[in-house]
């Protein structure tokens, strides 16, 4: 079911940012026909930049104050972003810079974006293939979920183990099943949207399936159906870790930069001007 | 109520009138007196209903007497209910700071003096006046007497109660539970015509006034159509019990209202609840749309015949089941030839439209009525292809009330969209009935439901009714984390809390603007359109 959202905020933001690129690049211009430094102007208009992008942090934390949707926040932070970039590579004319402090800022400032960049993508891909699971679970319940479908399978094979006389899928459990169902697995193939899960349990996991009569089967199939379901379970609990904690990264990086911008601030002002 | 009382209660010579004969075997009077009814004692200064309250039984006044507040109105702090005006900026900022770590604290202090009788059992706690002279001197009001009836419209409609009703003096009731007042008025027909009289008198004209259809009629015409409708009701007044029960099972039973196929003799107009319209599809019913309180149904039939009186046998195109409680009019098919169809136009039906869809294109709305989201009037919607289950919600909403969220990100889902377990507001708000203390209302401003935590007493009425599971008992603690206890029983005294859609904060709901996704709305079911701009 595909949704509309409003563009006016995103249209809004680019058209801003695009005049705001325009004038400053106009104006850093003027300032070197004129024999100024055009970096004075472009470095602190992408101080005030970054400045600006880390307000989106602050907003999260005045949500009780009516200071606009964090969506439109969220779109001005992305434009933002972008405009940071290109406000960037005026600013230092370059790629990459020479001086040792200057690549550790560039390095920082490419890592911020590159992070955010990867995050966006993230955020915009990876909640549509969990709404695709048809399950949904709050990542913190996960681990008493898994825990909940061991017990349950542990209960499976000593019943079947019980009723049948038979202790094949008790073997199969603890040789082979066990690794899979000990913790969330695969998790590189459920970010990506591959089946190594799936395809593992229809594989190795169902291995036993053919030395088992029919009393036994019916207890395997349960066990390989609690297994689709951890398969499940185990994408929620991928994706929306990597949804959580790419922030981790993107965060403190951003930190950083502002940290060693305000140094890079003082040093220009100290001993360039 | 024992024997013994209801002996007595048959000595009375309002209840003697009752014809016991007319009842039958299974439902005798006794039987009814036994288990529907109860003798309640009021003090001077206890309010026995609230106005806007939501009620399931009438009263009866056997000894004493009370007191209707007729105008003004009592003030909203004297009920029992909350009076909180929208933070300011800085209040609301402060509460970065003020926010506790330690869940659920409370001050004490504050639930003294809040004119609160009977402690936390909620079969005696009652809101009391404490200045009943100052209230009789600034307040209009008339008096109730013994043989008095009252709350009878309220708890047959489903409508709120529409005046405050307290104790003069020592006061002793007969309290009449909804099932048992439906039983005097199907097989007493002196009750009967005392209910329907006095609901003609007092609620009918205003109701029908309200539709499109009789707007237009002067005085006379209306009164006539006053006259000749008929009142009726379908399922079960206390629906969300059975409706629980119902949603883990999957075998919902729905009174059917009017059947596919059959006469139409009148129309029906829903004056509380909710319906649904469906038509037969393969072996089942397919749901094409509800009704709710003001809309009707099986006009377009009606003119239909009376248009073309040639064409024999129309019938109803569809069917229409109770889900829930409904409470409906039934106007005769004559009176709506006389009054209603020479100055109306051929009324449009889009439910044959929809008819003519795939199934697939409404299974959201199927969805919907199953699950009785109808009722939300500000249901908490995710898209989950959008949601990142970041919790910014959650903790924006932790950050309006004290630290503590008042929902929870999960909850029932269809293809990408999540209702989450937040409190929808409901049209027909069940957990409001039977709040013995009035803690859990309707503010006068908005409409939202709120509770009280001054005058909640923690007996969980409201999250026992709740079919939705939105209400959450609490135990409240100190500010170093202890839990409070109940210096007379020392158990630890709980609260109900639940989503108030942020009614005292200012700017709306948080939880909405906290969503950097835009994958969370609150929305009104019945304009909720998932294809919708968000």
């Amino acid at each position: 079911m595909s949704q509309r959202y409003s563009a006016v905020p995103v249209t809004t933001f680019c058209v801003l940012s695009a005049a705001v690129f325009g004038l400053t690049a106009w104006a850093a211009r003027d300032t070197w026909e004129n024999l100024g430094n055009p970096a004075i102007l472009t470095g602190y208009t992408l101080f005030v930049l970054m400045l600006l992008l880390g307000f989106l942090n602050a907003r999260k934390r005045l949500s009780m104050l009516p200071v606009g949707r964090a969506s439109v926040w969220l779109a001005f932070h992305v434009v933002a972003g972008i405009l940071a970039l290109a406000m960037f590579w005026l600013h230092t004319g370059t790629i990459w810079p020479v001086g040792l402090y200057e690549q550790v800022l560039t390095g920082l400032f490419y890592l911020v974006s590159l992070s955010g960049i990867v995050g966006y993508g993230l955020s915009r891909m990876l909640p549509r293939r969990l709404a695709q699971t048809e399950i949904e679970i709050i990542f913190e319940r996960i681990p008493a979920e898994l825990a909940e479908i061991r017990e349950k399978i542990e209960a499976l094979v000593l019943e079947c183990t019980e009723k049948t006389g038979s202790d094949t899928v008790a073997q199969h459990y603890i040789g082979t099943l066990s690794w899979f169902f000990a913790r969330p697995r695969f998790r590189i193939s459920h970010i990506v949207g591959g089946d190594a899960a799936g395809h593992w349990l229809r594989g190795p996991g169902s291995a036993a399936s053919r030395y088992l009569n029919d009393p036994e089967r019916a207890y395997f199939d349960q066990i390989i159906e609690l297994g689709e379901l951890k398969c499940l379970i185990d994408r929620h609990y991928a994706c929306q870790e990597l949804l959580k904690k790419w922030l981790l990264v993107h965060v403190p990086l951003a930190m950083a930069v502002i940290l060693v911008a305000v140094w890079h601030l003082i040093l220009v002002n100290v001993y360039a001007l | 109520m024992t024997e013994s009382d209801v002996e007595s209660l048959l000595r009375r010579p309002d209840i003697a009138a009752i014809e016991a004969d007319n009842f039958p075997k299974h439902t005798p009077l006794k039987g009814v007196l036994l288990n529907d009814t109860r003798i309640v004692r009021f003090r001077a200064g206890d309010i026995v209903v609230r106005e806007g309250d939501y009620g399931n039984s009438a009263f009866l006044v056997l000894e004493g007497s009370l007191r209707v507040v007729l105008a003004p109105e009592l003030p909203q702090s004297l009920l029992g209910r909350q009076q909180t005006g929208k933070k300011g900026f800085f209040e609301a900022l402060s509460q970065l700071w003020t926010n506790s770590t330690v869940p659920e604290v409370r001050d004490i202090s504050r639930y003294q003096g809040q004119g609160l009788r009977g402690g936390s059992d909620s079969a005696n706690a009652r809101v009391f006046l404490q200045d009943v002279p100052a209230v009789l001197d600034r307040h209009r009001t008339a008096k109730l007497e013994d043989g008095a009836l009252f709350g009878e419209l309220a708890a047959l409609g489903r409508v709120p109660r529409t005046a405050t009703i307290f104790a003069e003096q020592e006061a002793t009731l007969l309290e009449i539970r909804w099932q048992g007042l439906r039983e005097l008025r199907k097989y007493d027909e002196g009750w009967r015509r005392m209910i329907d009289q006095r609901y003609r008198e007092n609620a009918l004209k205003t109701h029908l006034q309200e539709s499109i259809m009789f707007s237009r009629l002067d005085e006379n015409a209306l009164q006539s159509v006053v006259d000749k409708v008929l009142f009726e009701t379908y399922g079960a007044f206390d629906w969300n019990v059975a409706f629980q029960k119902q949603r883990q099972s999957g075998n919902a039973k729905e009174p059917v209202i009017a059947r596919q196929g059959e006469y139409p003799d009148g129309v029906l107009m829903i004056r509380a609840g909710f319906a649904r319209v469906s038509v037969k599809h393969g072996n089942g019913e397919r749901t094409l749309t509800y009704l709710g309180a003001g809309d009707h149904f099986g006009l377009g039939e009606l003119y239909a015949a009376w248009k073309n009186p040639d064409i024999p046998d129309i019938a109803l195109y569809t069917t229409l089941t109770a889900l829930g409680y409904v409470d409906v009019i039934r106007v005769p098919a004559p009176i709506l030839e006389e009054h209603v169809f020479p100055f109306m136009e051929q009324p449009t039906s889009t439910t044959m439209d929809i008819a003519s869809k795939p199934v697939a294109d409404d299974a959201m709305m199927e969805w919907a009525v199953e699950e009785r989201f109808i009722n939300a009037t500000r249901s908490m919607v995710i898209d989950l292809e959008r949601c990142v289950r970041c919790d910014d919600c959650v903790r924006a909403c932790a950050s309006t009330h004290g630290g503590n969220p008042r929902f929870r990100r999960h909850g029932r889902t269809f293809d990408n969209i999540m209702v989450a377990n937040a409190c929808m507001h409901c049209a027909d708000p069940v957990c409001m009935i039977g709040c013995p203390t009035g803690a859990i209302h309707r503010t006068v401003e908005t409409g939202i439901v709120v509770i009280n935590d001054l005058t909640c007493i923690g007996c969980a009425t409201c999250a026992n009714s709740c079919p939705y599971n939105n209400i959450a008992m609490v135990a409240i603690r100190t500010k170093d984390g202890h839990t409070i206890a109940d210096p007379n029983t020392g158990k630890p005294i709980f609260k109900a809390t639940k989503c108030d859609f942020c009614d005292s904060n200012p700017g709306g709901p948080a939880c909405v603007r906290a969503c950097p996704y835009g994958a969370l709305r609150r929305v009104h079911f019945r304009e909720f359109n998932p294809a919708g701009a968000g």
